[in-house]
């Protein structure tokens, strides 16, 4: 599929607008769409809606062997899928511009930084560590994806808990939730990515592009910083000429908003953390809004099962008997296995009509054994009619073979014997 | 590398060099004769080779044409003898791509596309010896074989890597500087005008700092398009000896 | 004769649907069943590539995408039966050299996975509103090692029992569109099954019209 293209008047338009600072959602030039944190029903899963990109991050563990230059320290894994759900333009297993571009800034947010200990992610040291891997997938995409996917990927690991595992000399146990309760990964701190884009070469500045601003844009700074000021990744894109100043409002703006997030992920921490202890339902289920005109549940139903089992014998009665089975393999002569029936033996073997009309194009059975079918069936078709005329075509040289047998049309002798014409003319060619 | 001192008391790091002291830049224009353009740039111990085919008609995919500019197409690759491990995938993996969209992102900045609608231009850079920087080595090698094409360009694109060690900003980091958990900011700028093409910074890195950083490179960047612009004039004046003028 | 212990062990989990809950889609449906949630998002009739069109009917392709780890080869496989039922089901000739695409995204398993699908599938064609000769729905059914009948079973329950089975049915007339099973299981029971899901699946369809109706409640 492809994606619409972009009319030159939308973007003269979206230009002009934000030349006089108006942006299409009505929002001021520094300002968020509106964040909602939701999570799953497993530990490890967070939903993220960014005004209307929806991002779904998944956090999994499994023990593996480390790598050699670092032995006691576990792996980070992540992995940006742009699912074809989120935007036309997404193909299913490509690795396009903007998926390596995202994964490579959001590996360097995340893993560069240092957020996650690796070291208490260590088991045995050079045999297993835990690998946390990270799948975040894009299911609606209206702008902005690098924030939305960084917001899911730390609130995701805050959430995440691993299973607890005990060692006993070389043994090493993992032990189910059930028996033992999981432990919350150790994080450092939380590193949020801001995207500002340019326009005008430079001279117009906006944050947290929608989708229709990000195709008008000309370039994309992204500045990741955690609440402690510490900027943790920059990141400028596109082919943009920033000045010095530029890129020090920049960050100046980033702090102010990181810290905002800061505080919605924390709160969306909480009440998810209050929700699971008061043992309520909690996960996607229940954050479906009931109040929604586009949204409708329905509670445990029974089925009836009263007349099932006589439908069903009914039905089983019914049916026709099941085929008899082949017998298995049959030897018609020593060292020769055959099983099943295969296809009758057409040749020289019917006590039909066309037996003796065969006889006469054994000569050439090879070539003209499709033509032949094809002539049988024709033959076929007019065995029950009455005689036929013969066809108005000049070329055709009509030889009656079995003059004897009336109901054999001249039509089919002649077809017939075209055909042979046509295969004893293939056959000089061959030759 | 935990212990390992990058900066001293007496302000000195590993290598010998003062905190806004750079490697030693050695640089050779027009390596290749096939080649449109080609420049041979050594940054210390980091040796890369770049190399210019354009512009030229549209190859591959005539879908990707652009009606009013020039395609630039970069590719970025390491021999398999650059680091001290055998490298096993020299160019195709994440990083390198990564490293080949930042290289055609900084010279769709500077080249003047305008000139060439419909047209493509390759750079192909490759890092023979990797000690360090490779970013910053790769732009300024690719920067002179530019400039020996007869590309126009607006300016110089020059590139520093600057880490952030006690609290001093240390220019031109090598590949043990690097490691070392610092903070590293790579930038390329368009010295004349003071305009960043590329930005690009790792690490934890108050926000305070930011600032001094960023200066710190400029300086760099600056210091190194001088030595480019030397190295320009120099070729310039052998060729024409050569040519008779 | 095959024992069907009493209905209390035979219920649907409690499900809910969401429509249009994404704006690029055409059409978008989230189906939760029990704690088994799936979102499926439908781009069409759209621009086909040369190499996949029919010159006479629209190209169905259907991406089924995991929560962890690349697609393998259990996605393909569900794929096709998901992509075959709506085949069946979709009046794909009204849109020839077109592609039709349906995506399906597991948000959570646990059990009635394929079921699942189908159900958020049918959702999400509806609020496309691609032209459709019947509904469908998908019930899966699970066989306890001791003969009994359970459906819409969680992911517990599928482990323990002794063969699992899915039916694709349709609305008008209850007919299967689509059976994918697993373990062993006898003529009867899978008879007494196919009846079971028939059942259930009118409950489902209720459930579609009764969402629907409360839809479009505010226009009509």
């Amino acid at each position: 599929m492809k994606d619409t293209p972009l009319a030159n008047c939308e973007r003269d338009f979206l230009l002009k607008a934000i030349e006089e600072k108006k942006r299409l959602d009505g929002r001021q030039t520094y300002d968020y769409r509106k964040i909602k944190i939701t999570f799953g029903t497993d530990y490890g899963c967070c939903f993220v809606d960014l005004g209307k990109t929806r991002v779904m991050a998944q956090v999994s563990c499994e023990i593996v062997t480390p790598k050699e230059n670092r032995p006691n320290e576990g792996i980070m894994f992540f992995n940006i899928e742009l699912s074809p759900m989120a935007s036309p333009a997404f193909e299913q297993g490509r690795q396009s511009e903007l998926s390596v571009n995202l994964n490579r800034q959001l590996e360097r947010c995340l893993r560069n930084s240092k957020c996650i200990d690796t070291e208490s992610l260590c088991v045995v040291s050079g045999e297993k560590v835990w690998q946390i891997r990270v799948d975040i997938h894009m299911l609606n995409h209206d702008g902005n994806l690098m924030d939305a996917a960084s917001i899911a990927a730390i609130t995701a690991l805050y959430h995440f808990k691993r299973p607890d595992v005990g060692i006993q000399g070389e043994e090493v146990t993992v032990y189910p939730p059930e028996e033992r309760d999981p432990i919350p990964l150790s994080i450092y701190h939380m590193p949020i990515s801001v995207s500002f884009s340019f326009f005008q070469q430079g001279t117009y500045l906006l944050v947290d592009p929608c989708e229709r601003e990000e195709r008008v844009m000309d370039g994309l700074l992204m500045i990741a910083m955690n609440k402690h000021r510490e900027i943790c990744s920059i990141q400028s894109s596109g082919g943009i000429m920033l000045l010095k100043e530029q890129v020090m409002r920049c960050s100046k703006i980033a702090s102010v908003k990181v810290s905002e997030i800061t505080e919605l992920i924390t709160k969306a921490l909480e009440n998810d953390k209050k929700a699971r202890k008061a043992g309520g339902r909690f996960g996607f289920a229940e954050s479906m809004p009931q109040e929604r005109i586009t949204a409708l549940k329905k509670d445990e139903t029974p089925v009836e099962m009263t007349d099932v089992t006589e439908t069903a014998y009914d039905i089983v009665q019914k049916a026709e008997a099941p085929p008899q089975t082949v017998p298995s393999p049959v030897l018609p002569v020593p060292g020769m296995g055959q099983v099943g029936l295969g296809l009758q033996n057409s040749w020289g073997l019917e006590d039909d009509e066309e037996e003796e009309e065969e006889d006469d194009d054994s000569v050439e059975e090879q070539e003209e054994k499709v033509t032949k079918m094809e002539v049988e069936q024709h033959r076929k078709e007019q065995s029950s009619g009455d005689v036929v005329e013969i066809s108005d075509s000049e070329e055709e040289e009509v030889i009656i073979l079995q003059p004897e047998i009336p109901n054999r049309g001249p039509k089919n002798a002649g077809s017939s014997s075209d055909q042979k014409g046509a295969a004893k003319s293939k056959k000089r060619q061959t030759k | 590398m935990a212990g390992l001192e990058l900066l001293s008391d007496q302000g000195y790091r590993i290598d010998g060099r003062k905190a806004t002291e750079l490697r030693k830049v050695q640089a050779r224009m027009g390596v290749f004769a096939q080649a449109d353009g080609s420049a041979y740039l050594e940054q210390g111990n980091t040796k890369a080779l770049a190399v210019v085919y354009g512009p030229h008609e549209m190859r591959g995919s005539r879908s990707r044409t652009l009606h009013d500019r020039a395609v630039i197409n970069c590719q970025y690759s390491m021999a398999t003898f650059s680091t001290a491990e055998r490298k096993r995938r020299p160019h195709g993996d994440r990083k390198s791509t990564e490293m080949s969209l930042h290289l055609k992102q900084t010279f769709e900045a500077a080249v003047m596309t305008q000139l060439y609608p419909r047209s493509q231009i390759d750079i192909y850079v490759k890092i023979l010896q990797s000690d360090g920087g490779n970013y910053s080595v790769c732009v300024n090698a690719a920067t002179l074989a530019v400039i020996d094409a007869g590309i126009p360009m607006r300016d110089y694109v020059c590139a520093c890597t600057v880490g952030f060690v006690d609290e001093t900003p240390l220019a031109d980091l090598c590949y043990a500087e690097e490691g070392g958990g610092v903070s590293s900011l790579a930038l390329a700028l368009l010295p004349r005008g003071g305009q960043i093409a590329l930005l690009q910074m790792d690490a934890r890195l108050h926000q305070d700092h930011l600032e001094t950083l960023m200066e710190a490179a400029m300086t760099a960047c600056k210091g190194v398009s001088k030595v480019l612009d030397e190295v320009v004039r120099q070729h310039l004046q052998e060729v024409s000896v050569l040519t008779g003028e | 004769m095959m024992e069907v212990c009493g209905s209390s062990n035979v219920s649907l989990r409690e499900f809910g649907c969401e429509q249009s809950l994404l704006s690029r889609p055409d059409g978008s449906a989230s189906f939760i069943q029990g704690d088994t949630s799936v979102l499926a998002g439908v781009y069409g009739p759209a621009e086909v590539k040369v190499s996949k069109e029919i010159y006479d009917r629209a190209t169905l392709e259907v991406l089924v995408q995991p929560k962890v780890g690349l697609p393998s080869v259990r996605e393909r496989s569900q794929e096709q039966c998901v992509r075959e039922t709506c085949e069946a089901s979709l009046l794909s000739s009204l849109h020839p050299r077109s592609s039709l695409t349906l995506i399906l995204q597991v948000l959570h398993d646990d059990g009635s996975l394929l079921s699942c699908f189908l159900n958020a599938a049918c959702m999400a064609l509806m609020d496309a509103g691609l032209p459709m000769s019947c509904l469908f729905c998908g019930v899966t059914c699970a066989i306890h090692a001791d003969g009994q009948i359970i459906t819409d079973p969680t992911a517990a329950q599928e482990k323990e029992s002794r063969a699992l089975m899915t039916f694709a049915i349709d609305s008008t007339e209850h007919k299967v569109l689509m059976s994918s099973t697993k373990g062993s299981f006898s003529v009867h029971e899978l008879q007494q099954c196919i009846a079971v899901s028939q059942k259930a699946s009118e409950k489902i369809f209720q459930f579609y019209r009764d969402s629907v109706r409360r839809r479009y409640s505010k226009t009509l």
